[in-house]
C-alpha cells in the first residue's frame, strides 16, 4: 500500500483518490452479499482500506455484483450502474456472475455478466472469504495504477454491444422505451 | 488593518484544516471504539480529492449547483464572525445574533440543492433536518439567552473576554444549567448519533445527499465539517471561555469533540418523534431553569 | 414641483382617479388598465417629491362644530404613505394579467384605487374625524373586495366585516370621548388635552383604541378573520391586504401610543395596578408570534399558510413597539415595511402560480415548478429569505433590532418567543417553497410557462427592494429615526449599513462582502472540477427502479413527526371559542325572538302584564 507515498501521490492525485477511497454501492444483488457485512464490520474492517458502503449509486464508484444475478435484478443492476458517475469499477463477486455458478442451468439467471456490463475483475468462490475481497481490492489498486481498470470507458465505446445484449434479455426495460428515462445516452 | 486582512485569509484556512481533521479523527476514534483499526487520519483528504477529481459529475440544474456552492460559502462566511482564540476579523460587523442567522445560509443551501434533486428521499431528509433543528433550538436558545443576559452583551468577543480572568469564570462553572442543557443537545446540533436520522443511509438513502456525487458530495462533506467547526466554536466561546490563542481554542474544541465522538460511537439512532420529545423535555427544562435563575440574580 | 403643491394634489388625485378609472372602463378595457396603472403611480411620484417635507392643510371647515378637517404630513405619515403607495402600485400592475378573465373589472380597479386613496387618507389625516372617515371608507371597500370572488369569499368577508365594525364602534366611542374631553379633533390638540388627563382615562382610551386597531392588525385574540379573508381574496388584493391594510393597525398603535398619549405617559400605566401596560402589550405580541407561526406549519393551502404568517409577523411589530426603546420601536416600524414587501411578494408568487396552473394553490398538488417558472421561483426564494430574516435581507435588520433591544433590556423570555417564532417560520416557509417549486414536476404542469411580464415586474421589483433595504438599511432607518425624533424618543442615528457601534455590531456591507467573497471562492473551486452533466427528474435515485412518474414527490404531511408532537396543542382555539359563542348566542337570540309571535292577543297580554307590574311596584312605593 503506497497511500503515504507523497511523490507518487503528487504525480497523479486522481489515481490516489480513486484507489484509496473506493466507495461500494451497498446494493445487495444476490445471496453473496451475506459475506459483505463481516467485511465492513469490526473483524475484517474494510474501512482501513478506504472501502465504505454507500447508500446510493451517485455516491459510489465500486459496484460489487454479489452472487447470482436473476433477470429481475439485472434490470436494477443496469439502472444502478447507469446512475453511477465515472470512473466506476464493477467486480463480479462469486462464481455465479462468472459462468452461472451453482445456477448454471437455471432459466432465470444470467450466466455471463460480461455480456451486459463491463466487469473489471472477478472473485471466484461460493462464497469468497473476506480475505479474498481484500486481495481483490489490492488487485484493483494495481489495475488503476497501470490504467487497466477501464471498464467504464469500454462501456461507453461499445455501448451498442451492451445495449443489444441488455435488450435481448430485458426488452421491456423503461430505458429502452423513450427519452424520459435514458441517462447514458446523453454522454455519447 | 493589515492584521485584520491576514486573519480574514488565515482563519478560513485554519477552520477548513481543523474541520477536515475532525472528520478523520472521528472516523479513527469511532473505529477504535469498535475495536478495529480504522482509516488513517488523512482519509477525508483522500475522499475529497477523489470526489473533486471525479471524471463525471451529475447535476440537476442551476439551483442544484448554486445551492451546493452556497452551503460551503455560507459556512466559510460565518466562520469569519466567530472568535477563534484571538482571530475574529469581522466580529465588529456582526454579533452573536448575526452569527445565529448567518449559520442558516449553509443548511439552506443544502436544502435547496436537496429540493432540486427531485427525489423524495432528499425531501424527507430535509424535513427531518428541520424538525431536528426546531427541536434543539428550543433548549439552545434558552441557554444562549441566559448567557447573553448574564453577560449583558450579544457580542461573542465580549463574552469570551469576560470569561478570561480565571478558570472559574468559565460559563460552564458560573452558569452550569445552561451549559449542561447545551451539552445535552450538542449531539443534535452536530447531527451525530443518536440524532443523525436526517442523513441516515439505511432509512432515507442518505437524505439530502441522495443525488449528490462527485464534486457536489465533496462540497457537502466540507459543509458538514464546517458546520461541526461552527457549532463547536460557538460552544467553546459561550461556555468554555474561548481561547487565549488558536492552540488553546483548538484543544478545547478537541476535548468537546472527543466526548461527542464517544457518544456517537456507542449510541444507536433515535426515531424522529423520540428525538423531538427528548429535546423539548429535559434539556429545555434545564435551560429554562438556568434562564430563570439568571433573570432572578440579575435583578 | 414644490412640496406644498404635491401635498395638496395627492388625495384629490387618489380619490378622483378611482372615479375616472371606473368611468373609463365603460369606454375601453385597455384605457382603463392604462389609467389604473398611471394613477396608481402618481401618488408614488408625488410622495418622492414630498420626502422631508412637513406641512398641514385644512381642507374642510365644519363651522357648526368649530372644527376643521386637516391633512398633515411628517416623517411618520410619509413612511406609511410610501409603503401604501408602493405596494398598491405593484399590486395593480400585477392585476393587469391576473384579473384579465374575471368579471366586473371596472369595479375592481375602482375599488383598488379607492382602497389606496382611503389608506393614504388615513395616514395623512391630521385630525381624528378625517382619520375615522377614511378608516371607514377603507374598511367598507375591503369588504367588497374580499367578497369579490363570491362563494366562500362572501362568508370570509362577512366575518371580517363584523369584526371590523366592532373595532370601528370602539374607535367611535373613543373619538367621542376624546372630543368631549379635549374639545377638538385635531391631533396636536388632542395630544395637548391628553397630557393633562388622568392615567385611568388614558388607559381607557388606549384600551379602546388598541381593541380597534388590534382587530385590524389581527393580534391574538382578535385575529380570527384574517386566515379566511386572505385566502379567499384574489391574490393581488391579498398582497395589499396583508401587506399594508392590516398595518394600518400598526399606524394606529403608533398614533395613539406615541402621538396622542406620549410614551412616557404610557410607560406609567398599569393594569389593575399590577402589570405594566406596555409589557402586557409586548406579551400579546409574543403570543401572536408563536402560536400563529406554528399553526402556519400545519397548513396545506398556500394562501392560508401566508395568511397565518401575516398574523405572526404582526406580533413582531407589536413586540418591538411595545418595548419602547429606540432600537425596539425602530425594529417594529421597520418590520412593518419589510413585512409589506415580502408578504406582498409571496402572495404575488402564489398568484402567478395560480394564474399559470388554472387556480391551483393546494401545496400537495404542486411541485417542481422552479424549472418552468424560474423568475417566480427567485421571487419566492427572496420572499422566504426575507420572511425568515436571513442576513442581507431587510427582514434580518428589523428582526435584529428587535432581538438586540430585547436582549439588552433583559427580556429573555420575549426574546425567546421572537427567536423561536423565526424557527417556526423557517420550517413553514421552506415547506411553502419546496412544495411549489422544488421536487418533481407533475406531468400535467409540463406546459406551464413563466409568469407574464406585468407579474414578473412586480415580483422582481419587490425582490430588489428586499435586498436593497437589507444591504443599505440606513436608507429607511433614517426616515424611521426622524419619526422617532418626532415622537420624543431618542433617535437611532443609523449609518448607511447598520447601527452605530455604540448600539451594537451590525454592518451589512461587510456581511455582503464576506458572503460574496466566499461564493466566488467556492464557485471557483466548483468550476475547476469537471463540468457536470445535466440530468432530468426521471433519472433520480429509485433504488434500482425507475422513477414512478407523478408519484415521486414527498409533499403530504411534510413534517409528520412534528405534527404528531405539536398538532394536538396547536389549534386555533380562539376561533373555535368565537364560533361556539356565536352558535350559543344564535340559539339564545332564536329563543328570544319567539317573544314576537306576531299575534295581537299576546302583544296585548304583554302590555297588560307590564302595566300590572308597574302598578304593583307603584303601590309598594318603589317609584
Amino acid at each position: 500500500m503506497d497511500r503515504a507515498d507523497i511523490a507518487k501521490t503528487l504525480k497523479s492525485p486522481a489515481n490516489w483518490g480513486q484507489k484509496y477511497s473506493l466507495w461500494a454501492v451497498y446494493f445487495c444483488t444476490g445471496c453473496g452479499v451475506i459475506e459483505i457485512p463481516p467485511v465492513i464490520t469490526s473483524r475484517w474492517d474494510a474501512e482501513r482500506f478506504g472501502v465504505l458502503p454507500m447508500a446510493t449509486p451517485r455516491q459510489g464508484n465500486l459496484f460489487l455484483i454479489t452472487g447470482y444475478v436473476s433477470l429481475k435484478t439485472m434490470g436494477a443492476i443496469i439502472r444502478t450502474y447507469d446512475q453511477m458517475p465515472d470512473p466506476k469499477y464493477v467486480v463480479g463477486f462469486g462464481s455465479c456472475p462468472v459462468n452461472g455458478g451453482m445456477y448454471w442451468d437455471s432459466y432465470n439467471t444470467i450466466k455471463h455478466l460480461d455480456k451486459y456490463l463491463p466487469v473489471d475483475g472477478w472473485i471466484a468462490g461460493c462464497m469468497p472469504r473476506p480475505e479474498a475481497i481484500f486481495v481483490a481490492v489490492v488487485h484493483l489498486w494495481q489495475m488503476i495504477d497501470k490504467g487497466m481498470a477501464t471498464g467504464y470507458q469500454k462501456y461507453k465505446e461499445n455501448y451498442e454491444y451492451y445495449e443489444r445484449n441488455q435488450r435481448e434479455i430485458l426488452p421491456h426495460l423503461p430505458k429502452f422505451a423513450g427519452e424520459k428515462t435514458e441517462a447514458v445516452g446523453q454522454t455519447l | 488593518m493589515v492584521q485584520q486582512v491576514i486573519s480574514m485569509i488565515v482563519l478560513p484556512v485554519i477552520a477548513l484544516v481543523i474541520a477536515v481533521f475532525f472528520l478523520g479523527l472521528s472516523r479513527k476514534i469511532t473505529a477504535r471504539i469498535h475495536r478495529r483499526h480504522g482509516p488513517p487520519l488523512y482519509q477525508p483528504l483522500i475522499d475529497v480529492v477523489k470526489l473533486l477529481t471525479q471524471k463525471e459529475n451529475i447535476s440537476h440544474g442551476t439551483i442544484f449547483d448554486l445551492g451546493i456552492v452556497l452551503s460551503v460559502a455560507g459556512g466559510l462566511a460565518t466562520i469569519l464572525f466567530i472568535p477563534a482564540g484571538g482571530l475574529h476579523p469581522l466580529s465588529s460587523s456582526g454579533d452573536f445574533l448575526v452569527v445565529l442567522y448567518l449559520m442558516l445560509l449553509s443548511p439552506l443551501g443544502l436544502a435547496l440543492a436537496a429540493g432540486a434533486s427531485e427525489n423524495p428521499n432528499a425531501s424527507i431528509g430535509v424535513s427531518r433536518k428541520f424538525i431536528l433543528a426546531l427541536g434543539y433550538e428550543v433548549p439552545f436558545l434558552l441557554a444562549a439567552l441566559a448567557v447573553m443576559v448574564h453577560f449583558r452583551t450579544t457580542s461573542l468577543v465580549e463574552i469570551v473576554s469576560l470569561q478570561r480572568e480565571s478558570l472559574l469564570n468559565w460559563s460552564v462553572f458560573t452558569l452550569p444549567l445552561p451549559a449542561l442543557a447545551t451539552f445535552l443537545v450538542l449531539p443534535a446540533m452536530l447531527s451525530i448519533r443518536p440524532f443523525d436520522f436526517a442523513g441516515a443511509p439505511q432509512e432515507v438513502a442518505s437524505g439530502p445527499l441522495v443525488e449528490l456525487g462527485g464534486k457536489y458530495l465533496a462540497f457537502a462533506a466540507i459543509q458538514g465539517a464546517l458546520h461541526t467547526y461552527i457549532v463547536l466554536a460557538i460552544f467553546v466561546d459561550l461556555y468554555l471561555g474561548g481561547g487565549a490563542n488558536i492552540l488553546t481554542f483548538f484543544l478545547k474544541m478537541l476535548a468537546v469533540f472527543f466526548i461527542g465522538v464517544c457518544i456517537n460511537g456507542v449510541m444507536p439512532r433515535f426515531r424522529v418523534k423520540q428525538a423531538l420529545i427528548y429535546l423539548w423535555k429535559w434539556p429545555a427544562i434545564i435551560a429554562f431553569a438556568g434562564l430563570v435563575i439568571v433573570m432572578w440574580t440579575s435583578r | 414641483m414644490s412640496g406644498q403643491t404635491a401635498f395638496t394634489l395627492i388625495l384629490p388625485i387618489a380619490f378622483g382617479s378611482a372615479a375616472v378609472v371606473y368611468l373609463s372602463g365603460k369606454i375601453s378595457a385597455a384605457l382603463r388598465n392604462f389609467l389604473a396603472v398611471f394613477f396608481a403611480a402618481v401618488p408614488l411620484v408625488l410622495l418622492t417629491a414630498l420626502y422631508g417635507y412637513t406641512g398641514k392643510i385644512v381642507y374642510y371647515d365644519l363651522s357648526f362644530l368649530n372644527q376643521s378637517l386637516i391633512l398633515r404630513i411628517d416623517a411618520f405619515a410619509w413612511y406609511f404613505a410610501s409603503a401604501v403607495a408602493l405596494i398598491d402600485f405593484l399590486a395593480i400592475v400585477f392585476s393587469l394579467r391576473y384579473m384579465e378573465d374575471k368579471k366586473q373589472l371596472d369595479f375592481y380597479y375602482f375599488a383598488m384605487l379607492l382602497v389606496n386613496a382611503g389608506m393614504l387618507g388615513i395616514v395623512l389625516s391630521g385630525d381624528l374625524l378625517s382619520f375615522f372617515m377614511f378608516w371607514e371608507i377603507m374598511s367598507w371597500i375591503t369588504y367588497l373586495l374580499i367578497s369579490y370572488k363570491g362563494g366562500k369569499a362572501v362568508a370570509a368577508a362577512l366575518k371580517y366585516m363584523i369584526m371590523s365594525i366592532m373595532g370601528s364602534c370602539a374607535m367611535l366611542l373613543a373619538l367621542g370621548s376624546l372630543y368631549s374631553t379635549c374639545g377638538t379633533f385635531d391631533i396636536s390638540g388632542v395630544a395637548e388635552g391628553m397630557s393633562s388627563a388622568t392615567p385611568g382615562y388614558r388607559l381607557f382610551i388606549l384600551l379602546l383604541m388598541i381593541f380597534s386597531f388590534g382587530i385590524k392588525n389581527a393580534i391574538v385574540p382578535v385575529h380570527v378573520w384574517l386566515p379566511d379573508a386572505h385566502s379567499e381574496a384574489v391574490s393581488p388584493f391579498s398582497a395589499v391586504l396583508s401587506g399594508v391594510l392590516v398595518r394600518m393597525g400598526i399606524y394606529g398603535f403608533l398614533l395613539v401610543m406615541f402621538v396622542l398619549v406620549r410614551w412616557n405617559a404610557v410607560l406609567e400605566l398599569r393594569i389593575l395596578g399590577l402589570l405594566d401596560f406596555h409589557l402586557v402589550f409586548c406579551w400579546i405580541g409574543a403570543i401572536t408570534i408563536v402560536v400563529p407561526t406554528f399553526i402556519a406549519l400545519l397548513q396545506d393551502d398556500a394562501k392560508r399558510l401566508l395568511a397565518w404568517h401575516g398574523i405572526g409577523q404582526g406580533g413582531y411589530m407589536v413586540l418591538g413597539i411595545g418595548l419602547g426603546t429606540s432600537m425596539g420601536i425602530a425594529g417594529g416600524v421597520f418590520h412593518t415595511l419589510n413585512h409589506a414587501t415580502y408578504i406582498a411578494l409571496l402572495f404575488m408568487v402564489v398568484g402567478a402560480v395560480e394564474y399559470r396552473t388554472n387556480g391551483v394553490r393546494d401545496l400537495n398538488e404542486l411541485g417542481g415548478l422552479a424549472k418552468k417558472m424560474p423568475i417566480t421561483f427567485i421571487g419566492g426564494l427572496t420572499g422566504i429569505l426575507g420572511l425568515i430574516g436571513v442576513p442581507l435581507t431587510n427582514g434580518f435588520v428589523s428582526k435584529w433590532l428587535i432581538y438586540k433591544s430585547l436582549v439588552m433590556n433583559e427580556r429573555p423570555l420575549l426574546a425567546f418567543a421572537a427567536l423561536i417564532g423565526t424557527w417556526g417560520t423557517i420550517l413553514s416557509v421552506f415547506k411553502f417553497l419546496h412544495h411549489i417549486f422544488l421536487g418533481q414536476l407533475p406531468q400535467k404542469y409540463n406546459n406551464v410557462k413563466e409568469a407574464p411580464f406585468s407579474m414578473r415586474f412586480s415580483i422582481i421589483t419587490l425582490s430588489l427592494v428586499i435586498f436593497l433595504f437589507g444591504i443599505f438599511p440606513g436608507l429607511p432607518l433614517t426616515v424611521i429615526s426622524a419619526m422617532l425624533d418626532s415622537f420624543g424618543i431618542i433617535p437611532l442615528n443609523p449609518t448607511l449599513f447598520g447601527v452605530p457601534s455604540t448600539l451594537g455590531e451590525l454592518n451589512t456591507i461587510t456581511i455582503l462582502a464576506a458572503v460574496l467573497a466566499m461564493m466566488v471562492i467556492g464557485y471557483a473551486v466548483f468550476a475547476w472540477a469537471r463540468k457536470a452533466r445535466r440530468t432530468d427528474q426521471f433519472d433520480s435515485y429509485g433504488a434500482g427502479a425507475y422513477v414512478p412518474v407523478n408519484r415521486y414527490q414527498y409533499s403530504v404531511r411534510f413534517y409528520e413527526r412534528a405534527y404528531e408532537v405539536i398538532g394536538p396543542y396547536i389549534r386555533d382555539r380562539i376561533d373555535e371559542f368565537y364560533i361556539w359563542f356565536v352558535e350559543k348566542a344564535e340559539g339564545f337570540f332564536d329563543t328570544a325572538r319567539k317573544i314576537y309571535t306576531g299575534n295581537v292577543n299576546s302583544s296585548t297580554a304583554y302590555i297588560v302584564f307590564l302595566l300590572a307590574v308597574l302598578v304593583i311596584l307603584k303601590m309598594w312605593g318603589r317609584f
